[in-house]
C-alpha cells in the first residue's frame, strides 16, 4: 500500500512537471488537420502556426494525445517549417502521453506533425453477411486536443467513399463528395474534447499482419536471402452465416469485404522469389519486375473474409552488394527492418533475423527506432562448424511508415571465406585415402577367398 | 543407357578387369542417374510436393518421429484419426520407410544439412531406385552373368512398373521395399550358392528391413520356403541348403518378430506357416539324410516310409488343430482374395472398392513393361533350360509373381524386378550370341573369363554340376550364321530397346507423374497450362479457418490428405481398418438429411467435406464413388440402406430427373449439389448441368436444414459444409396451413397428462413434426 501510494506520488509529481512544462503564453495561431480514413488506418497530419502572448521564441512544444489514442498511435513525426525532422521526447502519464520537442531558435513558428493510427476504425456492425458491404465507425475529436489554447482550428476528413450513414454535426460542419469538414472554430479552451462518430462504408482491406518474421541471411559470397513468414487475419466485419462460392463467382462485386489478392512490392533486384505456405507452392501469384521494383500480385489460396486467417512464406534473395559494404575487415549491412507487404499495412509483431556469417565479431547493430533485442543465438547450416551468429530483434505495432534501414556493423577477416571450401576439399582427401587403404587391407581369414569378394 | 551394356559384354579380356569393373561401375551409376532422372517428371512440371492418399500418412508420421523422436512415434496415439476411437499408429504401421527417411534426416542435420523432412520424402523413392538397380544388378549376376546384371538394372531403372510406385512425392511403402525384396533375394541366392552363415545372416537382417517396410514380406517368407521345398523335391538337397535356409529362417523369424505390427502374426497365421513347415521338413530330410549314410537300405527304406507318414500326419494335425483352438489365425480377408478373385467383392467391398485391387487387364502388362514382357518368357526358358538351385529359385519366383498381378493390378509391382531380371537375361543371351562372331577369339576368352572364378569357387565348395553346360551350348550355337544377318538382328534388338526407353519416358511422363492434389489442363485455344489447385485451396482453408479441434467427416479417400494437409481430426481415413465405421459414414452419406444429422451429432461433426466434379469434369469424385458408399453402409446397416433404392426401375445409376427419389434426396446428392441448380457453365448449356455425368441434376431446388456452405473451391471441386448446432439451425418454414397444427400442442399435452392411450393421433403427429424439424 505505502508503495503504491509513493509510485502514484511520483506519478503525479511526473504529470506535474510535465504540465509546468507547458508555457501558458503559447497559442496556436491556427490549426489545420486533415484526418485520414480512407483505409484501415487513421492518419492524421497537422499543420499548426505558433504564437506567443508576448511574442518571445518558443522554445518548447509539447504534442498530447489522450492515452487511448496513445495506444494505438503507430507512428508520429514533427517536421519544422524548413521540412526539417524535429525529434520527439515521449512522456506518458496514465491520462496522456505527450510528445515534447526543442524548436530551433530562428525557425518559424509553424510544425507539421505526421501521426499513423491502427485499430481505431470499428466496423459496425462487426458481423456482416457475404454480399453486405462493410460499415466503419471513426470515433474522433472534433478540435484539435492540444494542452494550449488555440485561436483557430479546422478539420478535414477524407473518407473513403460517399457513402456516410450519419456524422456527429458540430456547426459549421458539412459533407461534400468524399470529404467531411469541421471548422472552423475559434478560441477553444486547452484541453477540449468533442466527441464525433463519423458512421461510413469503408471496403478497403482492412488486413492485420499478426506476426511477421522476417529473416535475412547474409552470405559473403554474394548473395543476400530474405525471408518472411507471415500471420494475416482479416480484421474487418467478421463474416456472419455461409460463404457461398455461386455468389461469389456469379457477381465480381459480392463480398465487396472481402480481400482477393493484394500488392507486395519488393526490392527491384530481388530474384528467385517464392511464395508458400506449409501445403507447398500457392500457385496463384503474377510476379511483374517494374524499373524500381518488383511488383508481386499474391492471391492468397482463398479469398479472406473477416475474420478469416491464413499464413504463407515469401522470400527471394538479392545481391549482397547493395547491402553489404566493407572497409578492410569492417563489413556493414543496410538492409530495411521491415518491407512494404501490402499497401497501408499494420503489423501486430515483427521479428527480425540477421544471420551473419560463421565467424563475425564484435557486431553492433543500429536499429532506426526503438527496438527489443532478444538474445543472439547460433545457426548452423552448409558446412558450418561454429555457428553462425544471429541477431534478433522485436517491435510491435508498425506501419508502412516505419520501413526504414538498420544498420549491423561487424568485423570479419577475409581469410575465414576459404574455410569452407577448405572443409570439402580435406573431406574429400580424407575420403578417397581412407578407401585407398581399404582396398589393400585384407581383412579374410582364409587367403583365396578374398580374391573372391573382390569379384564381387 | 541400354547400349553401354553391350560394350561392357564386348571388353572382357582378363587384362581389363578394371576396365570392365570401371563399365559397370558406370552404366549402374547411369542407371541410377536415369532412374532418378526420369521419376522427376512432377518435380518439374509442379513441385516438390507429396503425392496422392498414403503418402501423406507417411509423410505426417515421418514428420511426427522427426519432430517427437523415434520413442515418441512408436508410443503415437493419433487422436485425430478414426474420431472417436483414434488409432495407435505406432503399433500400426511399417516404420522402415519413417526410419529410413528419419534416419536420413538425422544424419544430414548432424552434417548441418538443413534439408527439410518433405524434400527427403519426397526424394526417397527416385533415391532407392538407383538402389534397386544396382540389388537387381547383384541378383542377376549371381543368377545369370553380370552382362545380363547390367541389362536388368537398366531395365528396371526405367521400367513403368515400377517408376509407378516410386516417382518422386510418391512416398510410399513400396518405394523401398522394393530394394529390400531385390536385395533379400540376392542375399539368399547368394547364401545358397556359397552355404555360407555369414550370407544366410545378411538375408535375415535384409529380410528384417523389408518385414520394418512393407506388408509385402509375407512374399519373401513364403517364396523362400517354396524354393527350399522345390529344391527337396527335385533331390537336391544339399547342406549349403540346410545351413542357409535355417539360419535364415531363425534369425528372420526373430527379427520379423520385433516390428511391433508383426508381432507374434509369424508364429500365429496361416500366412506364415509354410515357412515354419518347410523348416520342420527340412530338418527331417536332413535328418534322413544322416540316417542314410547309417543306416542299410532295406531299414531305411522302412524308417523313411513311416517317418514320412507320421510326420507328414503330425504337421498336418498340429496345424488344423491350432487353427482350430485359434492359436493360429486364419487366411486374412486380403489373402483370401489372392486365390478367389470374387471373394472381395462378395464379402469384403471396401477391398474391392480400392481401384488398385481390381485383377490385371492384359493392357497393363504391355503398357507397364513393354517390351520385357515378351522377352521375359525367353529368359524364363534360357534359366529353366540350365536349371541349377538358384535359378530354380527365380523360375519360382517368375511364375509366383505372374500369378499375383494377375490378380490385383497392385502387385504388378513384385512382377517387375523378376521380368527385368529375366528379359536381362533374354537380352544378354540374344547379344551373346549375335555378337560374337564379329569376335570371336575375344568373345570365348570373356567366356572362358566368366567361368574362372567359378570354378575356383567349386574346389571350395563343391558346387552347382551344370555351369560348364552354358559354355558348351553357347559355342555350339555360334555356328552358322551369317554377319548380315546378325548386325540385323542386333540392329533390331537395340530398336526394340531403344522402343522401349521411348515407351517408358513416355508412360512415365503421362500415366505415372501426376500429383493428383494439384491437377493442371492446357487450354486448348493457346496450350497455356493451367494448374487446379483445389484440394489445397480447401485443405488449407480448413487449417486456418477452422478450430484447431474441429471434426471433418468425408469418405475415407481423403482422411489422410485432411490429416496431412489441414490438421484436422477425421472420422475416416485410408487405413481402413475398421469397416463399421466407414460403414456408418457411408450411412450418413446415403440417408436423407434429418437422418444423416443424427449420426452426424452422434459422431460429433463439425464439417461435412465431400468431392465434386460436375464443375470442372472431374471423373474421380463422391458421386461417382458413391455406390461404393452404399454397398459398405448396406454391409453393416441392411436395414437402413438398400442398394437397389439409389438405381432407378431399370437399373440405372442416374443423377438427372429420372434417378432414383432415395439417390435425388440424400445427403451426399444434396451437398455436393447445392446451389449448383443455379449456376450456368456456358451461356448456351441449361443451368445445373453436371460435365461429369453429362447430365442435368434432378433435383435442383432445395436448401440445406442442418448444415451451411462454410466453403467451396474455386472450382468447386471441394465444398465444405458446416454441421449447424441444434440450437442455430432455422426451422424450414411451415406454410400457414400448417402452422394451424401447432395450436393443438396445448391440447396435446392436455391429453399426456390425462394418461389416456395415446396411440394413434400423437405418433402420427409425433411423426409429422420430427419430419418438420
Amino acid at each position: 500500500m505505502r508503495k503504491l501510494s509513493i509510485i502514484l506520488f511520483l506519478v503525479y509529481l511526473i504529470n506535474s512537471i510535465v504540465c509546468n512544462s507547458i508555457d501558458n503564453e503559447v497559442e496556436n495561431k491556427n490549426v489545420d488537420r486533415t484526418i485520414d480514413i480512407t483505409s484501415q488506418l487513421v492518419k492524421i497530419s497537422y499543420k499548426i502556426t505558433l504564437d506567443h502572448k508576448s511574442k518571445k521564441p518558443i522554445n518548447n512544444y509539447v504534442f498530447v494525445a489522450p492515452i487511448d489514442d496513445c495506444n494505438n498511435l503507430s507512428f508520429i513525426s514533427a517536421r519544422d517549417a524548413n521540412k526539417k525532422e524535429i525529434k520527439l521526447t515521449q512522456s506518458k502519464t496514465l491520462t496522456e502521453c505527450s510528445y515534447s520537442m526543442t524548436l530551433s531558435a530562428g525557425s518559424l513558428p509553424t510544425i507539421y506533425i505526421e501521426t499513423v493510427y491502427a485499430k481505431v476504425l470499428q466496423p459496425y456492425p462487426t458481423e456482416i453477411v457475404q454480399g453486405d458491404r462493410q460499415l466503419i465507425r471513426y470515433f474522433g475529436n472534433a478540435y484539435f486536443y492540444s494542452p494550449y489554447k488555440t485561436l483557430a482550428q479546422k478539420t478535414i476528413v477524407h473518407l473513403a467513399s460517399k457513402s456516410v450513414e450519419s456524422f456527429t454535426q458540430l456547426k459549421p460542419s458539412s459533407q461534400s463528395d468524399t470529404q467531411i469538414s469541421y471548422g472552423p472554430y475559434e478560441n477553444i479552451a486547452p484541453n477540449s474534447k468533442y466527441e464525433i462518430v463519423i458512421h461510413y462504408e469503408n471496403n478497403t482491406p482492412f488486413m492485420t499482419i499478426t506476426r511477421l518474421e522476417r529473416t535475412i541471411e547474409v552470405s559473403h559470397w554474394g548473395n543476400v536471402a530474405v525471408e518472411e513468414t507471415i500471420d494475416i487475419i482479416h480484421s474487418g466485419a467478421l463474416l456472419k452465416g455461409s460463404f457461398s462460392r455461386y455468389d461469389y463467382q456469379k457477381d465480381s462485386r459480392s463480398g465487396p469485404a472481402s480481400i482477393k489478392s493484394y500488392k507486395t512490392i519488393l526490392p527491384a533486384s530481388a530474384s528467385g522469389v517464392y511464395y508458400r505456405d506449409t501445403n507447398g507452392n500457392i500457385s496463384t501469384s503474377a510476379m511483374r519486375v517494374l524499373k524500381d521494383s518488383v511488383e508481386l500480385d499474391l492471391r492468397p489460396r482463398f479469398p479472406l473474409f473477416g475474420g478469416w486467417r491464413t499464413h504463407y512464406t515469401i522470400g527471394y534473395n538479392v545481391p549482397s552488394f547493395e547491402y553489404l559494404f566493407h572497409k578492410g575487415e569492417n563489413y556493414m549491412l543496410k538492409m530495411r527492418v521491415i518491407d512494404h507487404v501490402f499497401d497501408d499495412m499494420v503489423v501486430d509483431e515483427l521479428i527480425t533475423k540477421v544471420i551473419l556469417p560463421e565467424g563475425c565479431k564484435n557486431i553492433k547493430l543500429i536499429a532506426p527506432y526503438a527496438v527489443d533485442r532478444m538474445t543472439d543465438t547460433l545457426h548452423y547450416t552448409y558446412l558450418d562448424i561454429t555457428g553462425r551468429p544471429v541477431i534478433t530483434f522485436r517491435k510491435t505495432n508498425l506501419v508502412e511508415n516505419h520501413i526504414n534501414d538498420f544498420n549491423v556493423k561487424y568485423q570479419f577477416s577475409r581469410i575465414m571465406m576459404l574455410q569452407e571450401p577448405l572443409l570439402v576439399v580435406v573431406f574429400l582427401y580424407l575420403f578417397f585415402l581412407l578407401v585407398i587403404i581399404w582396398m589393400r587391407l585384407d581383412f579374410s581369414i582364409i587367403k583365396d577367398r578374398e580374391q573372391h569378394v573382390h569379384k564381387d | 543407357m541400354v547400349e553401354s551394356p553391350v560394350k561392357a559384354k564386348n571388353v572382357v579380356p582378363k587384362k581389363f578387369v578394371g576396365i570392365s569393373s570401371l563399365i559397370i561401375f558406370s552404366v549402374l551409376l547411369v542407371c541410377w542417374i536415369a532412374g532418378f532422372a526420369s521419376r522427376l517428371f512432377a518435380v518439374i512440371r509442379f513441385e516438390s510436393i507429396i503425392h496422392e492418399f498414403d503418402p501423406w500418412f507417411n509423410y505426417r508420421a515421418t514428420a511426427y518421429m522427426v519432430q517427437h523422436g523415434f520413442y515418441q512415434f512408436l508410443n503415437w496415439f493419433d487422436e485425430r484419426a478414426w474420431y472417436p476411437l483414434g488409432r495407435i499408429v505406432g503399433g500400426t504401421v511399417y516404420p522402415g520407410l519413417m526410419i529410413t527417411s528419419g534416419g536420413i534426416h538425422w544424419f544430414l542435420h548432424l552434417l548441418n544439412i538443413p534439408v527439410h523432412i518433405r524434400d527427403i520424402c519426397v526424394f526417397l523413392a527416385p533415391i532407392f531406385s538407383g538402389l534397386t538397380a544396382i540389388s537387381t544388378y547383384l541378383l542377376t549376376k549371381e543368377l545369370w552373368s553380370p552382362g545380363a546384371g547390367l541389362f536388368a538394372a537398366s531395365f528396371i531403372a526405367i521400367v513403368p512398373g515400377y517408376i509407378s510406385r516410386s516417382v518422386a512425392g510418391s512416398y510410399d511403402n513400396e518405394g523401398i521395399a522394393i530394394f529390400a525384396l531385390q536385395f533379400t533375394y540376392y542375399l539368399w541366392v547368394k547364401s545358397v550358392k556359397t552355404g555360407s552363415i555369414f550370407w544366410a545372416a545378411s538375408a535375415a537382417l535384409s529380410y528384417f528391413y523389408m518385414v520394418s517396410a512393407w506388408g509385402g514380406y509375407v512374399f519373401i517368407i513364403n517364396l523362400i520356403p517354396l524354393h527350399v521345398f522345390v529344391l527337396l523335391i527335385m533331390n537336391r538337397y544339399s547342406h549349403r541348403l540346410f545351413t542357409s535356409y535355417t539360419t535364415f529362417y531363425i534369425l528372420g523369424l526373430i527379427f520379423s518378430m520385433q516390428i511391433p505390427f508383426v508381432g507374434f502374426q509369424p508364429i500365429r497365421t496361416s500366412e506364415h506357416m509354410a515357412a515354419s513347415g518347410v523348416f520342420v521338413l527340412l530338418i527331417a530330410v536332413a535328418l534322413l539324410k544322416h540316417l542314410q549314410t547309417i543306416l542299410t537300405k532295406q531299414e531305411f527304406k522302412k524308417l523313411f516310409i513311416l517317418g514320412a507318414l507320421a510326420a507328414a500326419g503330425l504337421v498336418f494335425l498340429t496345424v488344423v488343430g491350432l487353427t482350430m483352438a485359434g492359436f493360429i489365425a486364419p487366411w486374412s480377408g486380403r489373402f483370401y482374395s489372392l486365390w478367389d478373385t470374387g471373394y472381395a467383392k462378395i464379402h469384403i467391398p471396401i477391398i474391392a472398392s480400392v481401384s488398385e485391387h481390381q485383377p490385371t487387364t492384359w493392357f497393363s502388362f504391355f503398357f507397364d513393361l513393354h517390351i520385357l514382357v515378351c522377352t521375359f518368357p525367353v529368359g524364363l526358358w534360357y534359366t529353366i533350360k540350365k536349371i541349377n538351385d538358384e535359378r530354380v529359385f527365380v523360375v519360382l519366383y517368375a511364375i509366383s509373381a505372374v500369378y499375383f498381378a494377375g490378380v490385383m493390378v497392385r502387385l504388378m509391382l513384385t512382377l517387375t524386378p523378376v521380368v527385368c531380371i529375366l528379359a536381362g537375361v533374354a537380352f544378354s543371351c540374344l547379344l551373346e550370341v549375335f555378337l560374337k562372331e564379329d569376335q570371336p577369339a575375344t568373345a570365348q576368352k570373356e567366356e572362358v573369363e566368366t567361368e574362372e572364378p567359378e570354378k575356383e569357387k567349386k574346389l571350395y565348395d563343391k558346387a552347382g554340376k551344370i555351369k560348364p553346360r552354358k559354355h558348351e551350348s553357347a559355342k555350339t550355337e555360334n555356328k552358322g550364321l551369317g554377319s548380315n544377318i546378325k548386325s540385323m538382328v542386333v540392329i533390331a534388338i537395340l530398336m526394340l530397346l531403344m522402343m522401349f526407353a521411348v515407351h517408358c519416358t513416355w508412360v512415365t511422363s503421362n500415366a505415372y507423374s501426376s500429383p493428383s492434389i494439384v491437377l493442371a489442363f492446357y487450354n486448348q485455344g493457346d496450350g497455356t497450362r493451367n494448374i487446379l489447385d483445389d484440394f489445397r485451396e480447401a485443405y488449407y482453408w480448413l487449417s486456418q479457418n477452422t478450430a484447431d479441434d474441429a471434426r471433418v467427416m468425408s469418405w475415407w479417400d481423403y482422411g489422410y490428405q485432411i490429416a496431412g494437409m489441414a490438421n484436422r481430426t477425421t472420422l475416416v481415413d485410408n487405413n481402413t481398418w475398421n469397416n463399421s465405421h466407414i460403414a456408418l459414414v457411408g450411412k450418413a452419406m446415403s440417408s436423407t438429411e434429418d437422418k444423416a444429422y443424427d449420426i452426424m451429432t452422434s459422431l460429433d461433426v463439425d464439417y461435412v467435406l465431400v468431392i465434386f466434379g460436375g464443375v470442372i469434369g472431374y471423373s474421380g469424385d463422391d458421386i461417382n464413388k458413391f455406390l461404393w458408399m452404399v454397398r459398405i453402409a448396406e454391409g453393416e446397416h441392411p436395414k437402413d440402406i438398400r442398394e437397389s433404392d439409389y438405381f432407378t426401375e431399370r437399373g440405372e445409376f442416374r443423377v438427372d430427373s429420372e434417378g432414383a427419389p432415395a439417390l435425388l434426396n440424400c445427403l451426399m446428392y444434396k451437398l455436393s449439389y447445392y446451389r449448383f441448380g443455379e449456376l450456368k457453365l456456358d451461356y448456351r448449356g441449361p443451368a445445373g448441368f453436371d460435365r461429369t455425368r453429362n447430365a442435368v441434376i434432378g433435383n435442383k431446388d432445395f436448401d440445406l436444414t442442418y448444415l451451411e456452405e462454410a466453403y467451396t473451391s474455386e472450382h468447386w471441386l471441394v465444398r465444405i459444409y458446416r454441421v449447424k448446432k441444434p440450437d442455430e439451425f432455422n426451422r424450414p418454414s411451415l406454410k400457414p396451413t400448417k402452422r394451424a397444427l401447432s395450436d393443438y400442442a396445448t391440447k396435446k399435452v392436455s391429453k399426456r397428462r390425462k394418461g389416456v392411450i395415446k396411440n394413434r393421433p400423437v405418433v402420427v403427429k409425433g411423426k409429422r413434426s420430427t419430419k418438420a424439424n
